[in-house]
């Protein structure tokens, strides 16, 4: 489908487009972004291939691309690993790299964090993120104290088996392994943006931040825990959300000077909380690290995963065009509503329709949702964050691609 | 002496302190099964704040630890074993090993007075089958949350038919990612995106008010 144009230009228009909807404008046509952590990509190679093997990674992309022409493809073969990123907050060379978690790296500490496929899981399975508790709740103020020596000195040692004993040779050699691996995995997002363009596909500039609350949960007490220490130990969990404020901030910043234009930002615990503790543990602090990363020049891509429902006044807070917000299971009909002229909303598509519907009911799917949602720009088509599954039919992908041609020009 | 009714409001109010306090209180004179009765009604009500959109996710987790908590006081005095209103089969599918909303579930199913044999997480359509022939349950539960827990929930539900035990029970998909286009796809009776639905929706399936 690149048509009568060269690549160049087709990411020229496509990336206009994109950012043209960030913008709050209207584009020539609502744009289609697809992110994955790999589950639709095992069309082409296995999940161990997708994780291990990075040639794979890159051939498995640009197949995709071939047959499905979406306005950009973020590629996330790798985990969650922003406590790696917190862990060297102060090294803006090393923080941006070790960001997302790949699989070498895992070989390389064996972080507790992660299963993956061809080493905890079977080889044709998805990468998946545990996490777990390694903090007590009684090093909270160690926490708040230094986030940034409290998870090298701490955490890390409980949460990686090779650095259980730290200046231990053992140690010392996997912290050199990671940091291989980290340049090779550099190298490797840099190629696939650039085979990517080649293609006429655009990749977004990224770079990273994390709500501190769901850093907590995800990284040191577990989700389960951190929601229990809101309601036991209150006062130690907003004093410790405070304090990693600065490092997310620092990490966040990292890759300006490279060019990134937009902090990724998943968020976890949201659609746990009910308004009131969102306002008073979650907000304060992710409010203020998307606004201070805007008051730099970047804007925040936040994934709300789950039901955002009952927080979405809250975005309102935030300075208008202060970046995308990524929905899942929020209608975002409901979101554009509300939002709409104030923030560019993204997402859609819930992946388990394009694995049940025919492609003639995925079309009109998206002709009544564009209907809606497309009318005065501002709007990003997405299948929900959770990645679309590998056994969703081709036609069935095919009639997506079909149906924004057809329903999403303005 | 403290009363039942107030150990309901505590335990409604998620007040954690008073309700083991409370509990410690009242497991002196009065029978355990009278003690889980007001859990159960507790957690009803605490079931319907959810759902009228009060309480949320993290409510819950903290009710089902508060439960956890009122039960290990309890089970040691339990001198025979309440009969439960029926037997759930629970389990995370096979190639997901998530298991916190397959927890929050178990917590409210029991504390409804279901049997639930929590097989973990990873759990292959072979052992669903297994678990079904051995412990003879009325619903199979399957949890997950990975978009590929969907193919997995399938494979369950088709080894059942193969194995001729569909028929034999009512089969129920949970999780943040299930939804009705899930439902058809896989095959279930029934699916819940939250424990208190799903709670509800297993009564629902045995024939009980829900």
């Amino acid at each position: 489908m690149l048509g009568s144009r060269s690549p160049e230009e087709l990411v020229k228009e496509r990336m206009e487009r994109i950012e043209k909807a960030i913008d709050l404008k209207e584009p020539n046509r609502v744009p289609l972004l697809i992110f994955t952590c790999g589950d639709i990509l095992r069309k082409y190679a296995t999940g161990y291939e997708l994780y291990f093997n990075y040639d794979k990674t890159r051939e498995a992309s640009l197949r995709f691309v071939s047959e499905f022409p979406v306005d950009s493809l973020g590629v996330v073969t790798a985990a969650e690993g922003f406590v790696f990123s917190l862990a060297f907050a102060d090294y803006p060379d090393i923080a941006p790299s070790i960001r997302f978690w790949s699989g070498p790296m895992h070989d390389a500490l064996l972080d507790r964090y992660t299963r993956w496929p061809g080493r905890e899981l079977p080889e044709d399975s998805i990468l998946q993120f545990i996490g777990g508790q390694f903090m007590d709740v009684g090093e909270y103020a160690k926490l708040s104290d230094n986030p940034v020596a409290f998870v090298n000195e701490v955490i890390l040692p409980r949460s990686c088996v090779n650095l259980e004993k730290p200046g231990s040779v053992k140690a010392n050699a996997s912290l050199i392994k990671l940091g291989v691996e980290a340049s090779r995995f550099l190298k490797f997002l840099g190629d696939l943006a650039v085979d990517l363009a080649r293609a006429g596909v655009p990749s977004l500039p990224l770079t990273f931040a994390y709500t501190p609350l769901d850093f907590i949960g995800d990284f040191l007490r577990y989700p389960t825990g951190a929601l229990l220490d809101v309601r036991r130990y209150p006062d130690r969990v907003k004093q410790a959300c405070e304090a990693l404020v600065d490092p997310i901030i620092k990490i966040g910043l990292s890759l300006k000077p490279a060019g990134a234009k937009y902090a990724f930002i998943p968020l976890h615990l949201n659609e746990y909380l009910s308004p009131k503790l969102y306002r008073e543990f979650y907000w304060p602090t992710l409010r203020k690290v998307i606004e201070t990363l805007y008051d730099q020049g970047i804007k925040s891509l936040v994934f709300f995963e789950g039901w955002h429902d009952v927080h979405l006044e809250t975005i309102l807070d935030l300075p208008k065009g202060w970046g995308i917000a990524y929905f899942e299971k929020t209608d975002v009909r409901k979101a554009k509503k509300i939002l709409g002229g104030h923030t560019c909303i993204m997402g859609g598509i819930p992946p388990s329709m394009l694995l049940q519907e025919t492609p003639d009911k995925i079309k009109e799917y998206v002709r009544d949702l564009l209907g809606e949602a497309k009318p005065g720009g501002g709007f990003i088509l997405a299948p929900g964050v959770a990645d679309i599954p590998k056994e969703v039919p081709l036609e069935n992908l095919k009639a997506l691609i079909e149906a924004v041609e057809e329903y999403g020009r303005y | 002496m403290p009363s039942l009714d107030e150990l309901i409001e505590a335990f409604v109010e998620l007040d954690e302190g008073r309700v083991l306090s409370l509990v410690e209180k009242l497991i002196v004179e009065i029978p355990p099964p009278d003690i889980l009765e007001a859990c159960r009604k507790a957690t009803v009500t605490i079931g319907e704040r959810f759902e009228k959109g009060e309480y949320f996710l993290s409510e819950l987790v903290y009710a089902g630890e508060i439960f956890r908590r009122i039960m290990d006081i309890v089970l040691p005095k339990l001198r025979e074993e309440v009969k439960p209103i029926a037997t759930i089969v629970l389990g995370t599918v096979e190639g997901d090993i998530h298991d916190i909303g397959k927890n929050i579930f178990k917590a409210f199913a029991e504390a409804a007075g279901f049997k639930v044999v929590d097989l973990g997480v990873d759990t292959s359509p072979d052992r669903f089958v297994e678990a079904v022939r051995r412990y003879n349950p009325e619903i199979v539960g399957m949890s997950g949350l990975l978009t590929i827990a969907i193919e997995s929930m399938r494979r369950v539900v088709e080894a059942l038919k193969q194995a001729g035990l569909r028929d034999r029970v009512k089969i129920i998909i949970g999780g943040g990612r299930v939804d009705k286009y899930a439902k058809r796809y896989t095959g279930a009776d029934d699916w819940a995106d939250n424990a208190m639905l799903g709670v509800r929706k297993c009564k629902r399936l045995i024939g009980l008010e829900g």
